[in-house]
């Protein structure tokens, strides 16, 4: 299987070059690999009908466990099918579409890569794995959207469906991962036999919900089913592959997948069934409103899905059954409707029904593909959509009369019918306004499409019908083996066109009859709809803007509000983020110790510093010359040095005075130079009382940590250390001496040696200054402005280097 | 007499300091005009340094009287900044003949601050620590104002001076608690003590915690992790371009390896007490890098705050505090260096008519102008968003996958949720390419060391998944030689 992938994957690459040298049959030749392995997919279904699944495993990333695992069963291979089926058709289809377009081998390029992905999808056992192909679906797909990027249109859909689907994606991973984790294991396969555990863990509702918001992106359910119609724009052979047959049900297949590991329990059957109906019954009444053949068709798409996902959370036999016909049903006449009206839209040049009529003579097989899919999307015997049809009021009536949610069950069914007559109402407007009514002048002369735009319709609207017809081999073959897989056991299933006059066939009865009435009042149920729609003024579409749009305001908001570009809001951002963070540890740890102030044992000298310091920094903040100020944090530097002194630190002592002293002349000097503090400078009243309560909070909260510290004890001292052996082992009397000269003879050099360099840095700098000055500062201004305009600066290249 | 120190384990880093003092004697004599061999000389320097870290012994090896140590986690980082380095100097070549900043210091600048960053990743004391970390910053200092005529360089540069030495002080006034209150500045001694006091119920002292909060704020600022991150957005902006590569890589591997050793071995089993610290930072900077970053318009601001949301994912795995952690943790970093030195060769691309533009508009039509160009950033941005199979998806993974298995399943959640919101302003980016009309196309020429740079990393990036055990089983060495002492 992983062969297949790459394959495909490598066909991809070489797809361009085929296009190119023989861009007439480029989608015949093309199509012979996806064709090829539907055939190989298809030879699995008897092994697998008998019971026995397909599991590959290729390691990856043996370290973490990853591998790249694939599992063919049930499930597995019908998507499979599908898509290397529909594939097929597809790509023939394209190479007529776009016939003679510049950039139809790049388009074959993403659609092939597409089909890779999505297989790797479908097939991968490995959840890392899921999750890479998963999202390169995402970005192909983007790229497919984006393909008539002339309208801005196209462009904001394009992103719009990308930004979707591949936040949900992103959401998802963290749900996959988790359940990977709780489940003790990343093989979809073996989690499924951990579905008890999984359901009673603590975790469960935050995994379901994760997976949950990937899914409904990728599918198109209330509330992200805006995206969907919006990617139509996207040119026809897309839209009918990814955007009906494949992509959007990569959500419905994980949601299938993960039935027997996270369903059956309350909150998924509740979820499933609520979302999926309300997306039914909106995407139905948002296709009766449109009047492009095209867009009907989206909103129609999205019924269905909202109907698979609702069949999923029924769960059971029944909605087993009818999910697996449904999925099928739906695949085939929603692709042939698409290719179909892509063929119309191609020939005609419209796809207005108001601008379409009395088609069926001037193209004559288009007609008859559409109309047999139309039959089907209607739910008319003998199509599988019929079978679809009756086995889906079966699951909801199950819901509702043992299901143990009567309430639910019941609303459940009467939004399937109202829904299902308004999928008729769509099948009308799609097959019988634009073949059977009146002829209309149409843009381009209306004639029969070349036999690629009508192959692929036609053989999804006749297995459409053939599937409908011969069900017991359909049943055997498929139906029960999904049905197995979403089950997570054998089943036994019996699928049937005609059940007897049941509770289902009534209800059939009557969505037909209330789909012919709204068809015949269509322009007034239309209106009313729109109605409705105006009075409610609710459009998920503009919400997305809204959403995006309120992204970029806080964005905004943040950077006025914490970066300013004001070098003082910074400084005092880190300030006052610090005093909170050591206070609130401290008030964690309940360190915050208040001792008297007259408990504290200190000489009467360390008073008098203390005194001295605090003058000293109120003169520095008071300073209204730089000169002052320097003098004053000087005083500040000296007092340090003689507490050094004073709790026998002499060596440390005498570095601070050295090095107190030479900042203070070198600063002096060249604060000399600057020009003198004016007014702008001084902060106004409000800032300088900010300042002032932020500066005297980390002041306070630093000295509550050190008088909290204080009575720890501190496990060295060295003046005894130094006291002791100054005598023995450095033969002097006099301590510091000894230290300084001694004990830490290398700390003593090194300090002299870098003060001696700071100073003659500092001197040389001042030296060279006053040349610099002169040359340079009248002109510093322009020279930037000047480089912002890309000129080269005058002054940087006879700069004063020597 | 104490014996002469065992050199080998500092070879690379000796080597480095030689050269360096030979280069800067040699662009002395030759003057400005060989600029382009100093930088050709420095990346040779670099390439041959990361041979003899890759020649090293691989056991842990201490010199320099326990100050400085050599281990695997340390060969493996420092490879990374070699790299990230190396590949900076690269792609300023041009960059500083075109902008008239040929100056000799130039290279030899990168190569003091990358030599202070293989101090800082091998540093085994606080004093050590300390020393890598000013000899890298005040380098950096003078590289983020090289453009002295230019008001936003020289800007840059004294914000970043100023909040820089109010970091340091914060970190020494913290490194001093430590040294007051456990009575030892190295990081092994640290280890075995509070190794002790772990079993003593978890009692430790005020003054000790005082003292890591401090450490970890001044660490916090050097990788621009939230909230000490608002140098960040205007540094990188007003820095020269090509220092902006360099900030956003090589100092940000060699601050996390740094702030990783710290944690790890010595306050390793004090983890209880760092892990908020680091659960907060990392959640802060996760979700300020994401929403800020959505309303730039300028490019390289846009990446300041990519860089801070990186972090903060890269900070994820450390607040985890196990081996899985810290192996994210440096997966994170190699593939981060991969993926921003490439954007920024893009962004270096990025001129019109000879003048560097860097708003994100200027982009517009990328794929029609320059759709190599166009396709390389497609694979940058992907991966920086984390969307498979791009190498930052894996990266991203394993980090998430670290933090779940220590039980932090809100921080990797939120995480996600961050990510998401990330997403966002890279795809704008693409769409921006892909889809917008170009108003003005940007030049055609582009150097054969950019496309190199350019196509290797983008590669790297796009290819990383058919070949991830390399370098994983590397990361998974390197972070098993930090837990075995």
């Amino acid at each position: 299987m992983l062969s297949a992938i790459l394959g495909i994957f490598a066909w991809a690459v070489i797809a361009p070059i085929v296009a190119r040298r023989w861009p007439r049959h480029a989608g015949w030749v093309l199509a012979i690999p996806p064709a090829f392995l539907t055939v190989w997919f298809a030879s699995f279904v008897p092994g697998i009908a008998a019971g026995e699944a397909v599991r590959e495993v290729t390691p990856w990333i043996p370290g973490l466990g990853v591998n790249l695992s694939f599992y063919l069963d049930g499930l597995s291979v019908t998507f499979a099918l599908m898509i290397c089926g529909i594939g097929a058709l597809i790509v023939v289809y394209s190479g007529g579409y776009l016939r003679g377009d510049a950039m139809l081998p790049r388009f074959f390029l993403f659609i092939l890569a597409f089909m890779g992905s999505m297989l790797g999808v479908v097939l991968a056992d490995n959840v890392i794995a899921l999750i890479v192909f998963w999202e390169l679906t995402s970005v192909t797909s983007f790229l497919l959207i984006g393909y008539l990027h002339d309208s801005p249109q196209s462009r904001r859909s394009a992103l719009q469906a990308l930004l979707v689907t591949s936040l949900g994606g992103l959401i998802m991973m963290a749900g996959l991962i988790l359940l990977g984790i709780v489940g003790g294991g990343f093989e979809l396969s073996e989690l499924a036999d951990r579905g008890g555990f999984l359901r009673e863990h603590p975790y469960y509702t935050a995994i379901l919900f994760l997976i949950l918001a990937g899914a409904f992106t990728k599918s198109a359910q209330f509330p992200f089913h805006f995206w969907l119609p919006n990617a139509m724009d996207a040119p026809t052979p897309v839209s009918a592959y990814l955007h009906s047959a494949t992509m959007v049900k990569a959500g419905i297949y994980l949601m299938a997948r993960l039935a027997p590991t996270l369903g059956g329990t309350e909150a998924w059957t509740l979820t499933l069934v609520t979302v999926g109906s309300i997306t039914a019954v909106l995407g139905a009444v948002l296709a009766v409103r449109q009047t492009d053949l095209k867009r009907i068709l989206a909103y129609t798409t999205i019924t269905a899905l909202g109907q698979l996902t609702m069949l999923i959370g029924i769960g059971g036999t029944y909605a087993l059954e009818t999910f697996t016909v449904y999925l099928l049903a739906h695949a085939c006449y929603k692709g042939a409707l698409f290719m179909g009206v892509g063929a119309v839209d191609h020939e005609t040049g419209t796809r207005q029904v108001g601008e379409l009529g009395g088609l069926l003579r001037l193209m004559p097989v288009t007609a008859a593909a559409i109309g047999l899919a139309a039959l089907s999307n209607a739910g008319l015997p003998p199509f599988l959509g019929f079978i679809g049809k009756e086995f889906m009021y079966s699951s909801t009536l199950g819901l509702a009369e043992d299901g143990g949610m009567p309430a639910l069950g019941w609303v459940v069914t009467a939004a399937m019918v109202v829904s299902n007559a308004l999928m008729m109402v769509t099948a009308g407007l799609v097959f019988i306004k634009p073949f059977l009514g009146a002829r209309t002048e149409t843009p381009k002369a209306a004639h029969e499409a070349p036999i690629g735009l009508w192959l692929g319709p036609i053989v999804l609207a006749a297995a459409g019908l053939g599937l409908g017809v011969f069900h017991g081999e359909l049943e055997r073959l498929l139906v029960a083996p999904v049905a197995a897989s979403l089950a997570g056991r054998p089943m036994e299933v019996h699928i049937y066109l005609w059940g007897g006059l049941t509770p289902p066939l009534w209800l059939s009865v009557a969505t037909v009859a209330l789909g012919i009435v709204l068809y015949l009042g269509w322009p007034r149920v239309k209106a009313g709809f729109d109605g409705v729609a105006a009075a409610l003024r609710y459009d998920s579409d503009r919400g997305w803007d809204g959403f995006l749009k309120g992204l970029v305001k806080l964005a905004a908001a943040q950077t006025r509000v914490i970066q300013s570009g004001y070098l003082r809001h910074y400084v005092m951002f880190t300030i006052t983020f610090t005093t909170v963070a050591i206070a609130a540890t401290m008030v964690a740890f309940d360190a915050l110790t208040a001792p008297s102030l007259m408990e504290l044992d200190a000489p009467y000298t360390a008073w008098a510093l203390a005194l001295i310091v605090l003058t000293a920094t109120a003169a520095a903040v008071l300073a209204t010359s730089r000169l002052v100020a320097i003098l004053s944090l000087g005083v500040v530097g000296v007092v340090i040095a003689l507490i050094f002194l004073l709790y026998g630190a002499p060596d440390v002592a005498i570095t601070q005075f050295m090095v107190e002293t030479l900042v203070v002349i070198i600063v002096a000097l060249v604060l000399a130079r600057l020009p003198r503090l004016t007014a702008f400078a001084r902060p106004n009243r409000r800032s300088a009382l900010r300042d002032a309560v932020i500066s005297i909070a980390f002041g306070a909260v630093v000295t509550a940590l050190m008088l909290s510290v204080i009575d720890l004890p501190i496990p060295l001292d060295l003046s005894d250390f130094f006291a002791s052996r100054s005598l023995t082992e450095g033969f002097g009397r006099n301590v510091v001496n000894v230290i300084l000269v001694d004990f830490r003879a290398v700390d003593t050099l090194g300090e002299v040696l870098v003060v001696t360099t700071a100073g003659l840095g500092a001197f040389s700098l001042l030296k060279a200054r006053p040349k610099r000055a002169r040359r340079e500062s009248p002109e510093d201004a322009d020279a930037t402005s000047s480089q912002q305009d890309g000129k080269p600066s005058v002054i940087e290249q006879n700069g004063d280097r020597p | 007499m104490t014996e002469f120190p065992v050199l080998t384990p500092a070879l690379p880093e000796i080597f480095m300091a030689l050269s360096a003092i030979t280069l800067l004697m040699l662009g002395v004599f030759r003057g400005d005009g060989d600029t382009r061999l100093i930088s050709y000389l420095t990346v040779g320097v670099e390439v041959v340094a990361a041979v003899l870290v890759l020649t090293g012994s691989g056991v842990r090896e201490v010199t320099f009287s326990n100050l400085f140590v050599m281990d695997s986690f340390g060969a493996f980082m420092k490879v990374l900044v070699l790299m990230g380095s190396a590949l900076s100097v690269l792609v300023s070549i041009n960059y500083i003949e075109r902008e008239q900043m040929k100056r000799i210091e130039f290279p030899v600048l990168m190569l003091l601050a990358t030599l202070g960053m293989m101090m800082m990743v091998s540093a085994n004391d606080l004093i050590s620590l300390y020393v890598g970390l000013e000899l890298q910053s005040l380098a950096l200092y003078v590289l983020a104002a090289f453009r002295r005529d230019h008001a936003k360089s020289s800007e840059a540069g004294l914000k970043y001076f100023v909040l820089g030495a109010l970091s340091s002080g914060m970190l020494l006034y913290g490194a001093s608690l430590v040294y007051g209150f456990a009575g030892t500045t190295n990081f092994s001694v640290l280890a075995d003590l509070f190794a002790g006091h772990g079993q003593q119920a978890g009692h430790t002292s005020i003054g000790l915690i005082a003292g890591l909060t401090f450490v970890a704020a001044g660490l916090a600022f050097k990788i621009s992790a939230v909230p000490f991150h608002m140098w960040t957005p205007d540094v990188y902006e007003g820095a020269p371009t090509p220092v902006t590569a360099f900030f956003a890589v090589a100092p940000k591997v060699a601050a996390i390896a740094l702030f990783v050793r710290l944690l790890i071995e010595p306050f390793g089993s004090m983890v209880d007490q760092w892990r908020q610290i680091i659960y907060f930072t990392a959640l802060a900077s996760m979700v300020l890098g994401s929403f800020a970053a959505i309303g730039q318009t300028n490019i390289k601001r846009l990446m300041a705050y990519s860089s801070i949301g990186h972090i903060g994912f890269a900070l994820v795995g450390l607040a985890a505090g196990t081996e899985l952690g810290v192996r994210g943790v440096m997966f994170y970093m190699a593939i981060y260096i991969f993926m921003n030195i490439g954007t920024f060769g893009i962004i270096l691309c990025m001129r019109q008519n000879g003048r560097m533009v860097e708003e994100i508009t200027d982009l517009a039509g990328l794929s029609k102008t320059h759709p190599m160009l166009a396709l390389a950033m497609l694979i940058f941005m992907f991966s920086m968003a984390g969307i498979p199979p791009a190498a930052g998806f894996f990266a991203k993974l394993f980090v998430f996958q670290a933090a779940i298995q220590a039980h932090l399943y809100s921080l990797a959640i939120l995480g996600v949720l961050a990510s998401v919101v990330g997403a966002f302003y890279y795809l704008r980016i693409i769409k921006v390419m892909y889809f917008d009309e170009p108003v003005e196309p940007l030049d055609r020429n582009i150097s054969g060391e950019m496309t190199l740079v350019i196509a290797g990393t983008s590669l790297f990036t796009l290819l990383f998944f058919f070949f991830p055990s390399p370098l994983l089983n590397g990361a998974a060495a390197a972070a098993a030689s930090l837990f075995a002492g």
